[in-house]
């Protein structure tokens, strides 16, 4: 146990030493540039949230979050407070949606996920099978 | 019965994954209007494969085709694990990085594979020849389909030319998930290429530091997306990474006059002033990297630091 303990500590110390040297190398210029790819994440976020919006608007979608007696507008305002991994999930969720209004359980699929990730989830009556938090 | 919370934790990601699984193993049912009946890529080399060494010779094939010279024996020492007798996905994208060029994994369709091979580019493909619980492993590349026969031509194994029915290996393929990977030459764009997804393949290319190739493919990239605030971004990002700072310039001015808000696109130009020892504009440009806000605003105003600081060096 002892041999262990020593071990770690002698690769954390190693491991604070690159550390250190990376950062005392690293030229200091390097550091403030922006990079694409943090562009590409901001660009990729707001293609998504564009997508989850446009999928809240189809009026199947609505009519099926309404038989639920759950408000869209309430679903929106809850999307925009989303993180980015979780608009992630729910933008690829909506690939899962069906082209038109003619497969009720893609679309139910689909909700069953978007309130999942909106946390209403918990708020609602939707799926019987889910225990609630506020009661 | 389980309650909303650990639904949220677990179930999530469970069912996400479940669909995804389901759902992308379309029919293969390919839309024919847009392609021509038979296309064969000739010219793409063949390098057989050394005994259960799945992956360098794949590797090989699309590299060189897209303009590298490599063997299969100089890749083995870089994607080939001994002990599994194949090379994991992530191998093989790392590899092609090593030899500057973009690795691009296509959207898990035949009709883009096939749109891929009509447009001149040869597609390296995962199958699992075996099962589901019983996997086997193999990496091909397509270079060829016939459509009235319903067939795809691939260079195999030791098999320069192997026919495979469209059923076949839509099952293989399917139970690899229907990866495959693209390596163009950098002056060419994958023609099915999703504008954000090509871009970060090009981001990872710049941040292994390969600016010179990762230029070029910004340059490509440009030519079908010229008003990508990314793509410009990356273009000056890569210019700057080889020190060339009055093309970092005219670049960084170029994407600022399609998008004056762009406080990346200012801190940057800031950097590159800095660099070029122009401090009252790189203080200018900082300034105004800083006063836009969002999310570069921490940045400028490390930029800003920085500049005060070599200024006074001076």
């Amino acid at each position: 146990m002892n041999l262990l303990r020593k071990r770690i500590s002698t690769v954390v110390a190693l491991m604070l030493a690159s550390f250190l040297f990376a950062s005392v190398v690293m030229p200091a210029a390097q550091a403030q540039m922006v990079g694409t790819d943090a562009l590409l994440h901001a660009q990729q976020l707001q293609q998504e949230r564009a997508a989850v919006a446009v999928a809240l608007e189809r009026a199947d979608v609505r009519a099926a979050l309404l038989d639920y007696g759950v408000e869209p507008a309430q679903v929106q305002a809850r999307v925009d407070s989303l993180s980015a991994d979780e608009v992630h999930s729910l933008a690829q969720s909506i690939q899962q949606l069906p082209a038109a209004g003619d497969d009720p359980f893609g679309i139910l699929l689909f909700i069953f996920v978007l309130l999942l990730i909106t946390d209403i989830l918990g708020l609602t009556n939707v799926f019987p099978f889910v225990n609630h938090r506020h009661r | 019965m389980f309650n909303a919370d650990a639904a949220r934790r677990w179930l999530g990601g469970v069912l996400l994954s479940g669909i995804t699984a389901c759902t992308s193993l379309p029919v293969p049912r390919v839309d024919e209007s847009s392609l021509s009946s038979h296309a064969e890529l000739t010219a793409v080399g063949f390098f057989p494969q050394e005994d259960h060494q799945c992956g360098p010779a794949a590797l090989a094939t699309v590299l060189n085709a897209s303009g590298v010279t490599v063997t299969p024996e100089e890749l083995a020492a870089q994607v080939y694990l001994p002990a599994r007798q194949c090379s994991l996905q992530v191998e093989l994208l790392a590899a092609t990085r090593r030899h500057a060029r973009v690795p691009y994994v296509l959207e898990p369709q035949l009709d883009i594979l096939l749109r891929e091979i009509a447009a001149g580019h040869a597609v390296l493909v995962l199958q699992n020849l075996g099962f589901s619980w019983l996997p086997v492993w193999h990496y091909a590349v397509v270079v060829g389909f016939d459509l009235p026969q319903r067939e795809l031509i691939l260079r195999s194994g030791r098999e320069p030319r192997a026919t495979v029915g469209f059923g076949e290996f839509e099952r293989s393929w399917g139970l690899a998930r229907h990866w495959a990977l693209l390596v163009t030459p950098l002056e060419h764009l994958p023609v099915t290429a999703d504008e954000t997804r090509y871009l970060s393949a090009i981001a990872e290319l710049e941040t292994q530091r390969q600016f010179v190739a990762a230029a070029l493919a910004y340059t490509t990239a440009l030519a079908r997306w010229p008003g990508n605030p990314a793509a410009r971004l990356g273009l000056g990002n890569s210019r700057y990474g080889l020190g060339q700072f009055a093309q970092a310039e005219e670049v960084y001015r170029e994407l600022l006059a399609q998008q004056p808000t762009l406080g990346a696109a200012w801190n940057n130009l800031a950097m590159t002033l800095l660099e070029l020892q122009r401090w009252d504009d790189a203080l200018e440009a900082a300034q105004h990297a800083a006063d836009l806000g969002g999310a570069s605003e921490p940045a400028a105003r490390d930029t800003l630091a920085e500049i005060r600081k070599r200024r006074e060096k001076m």
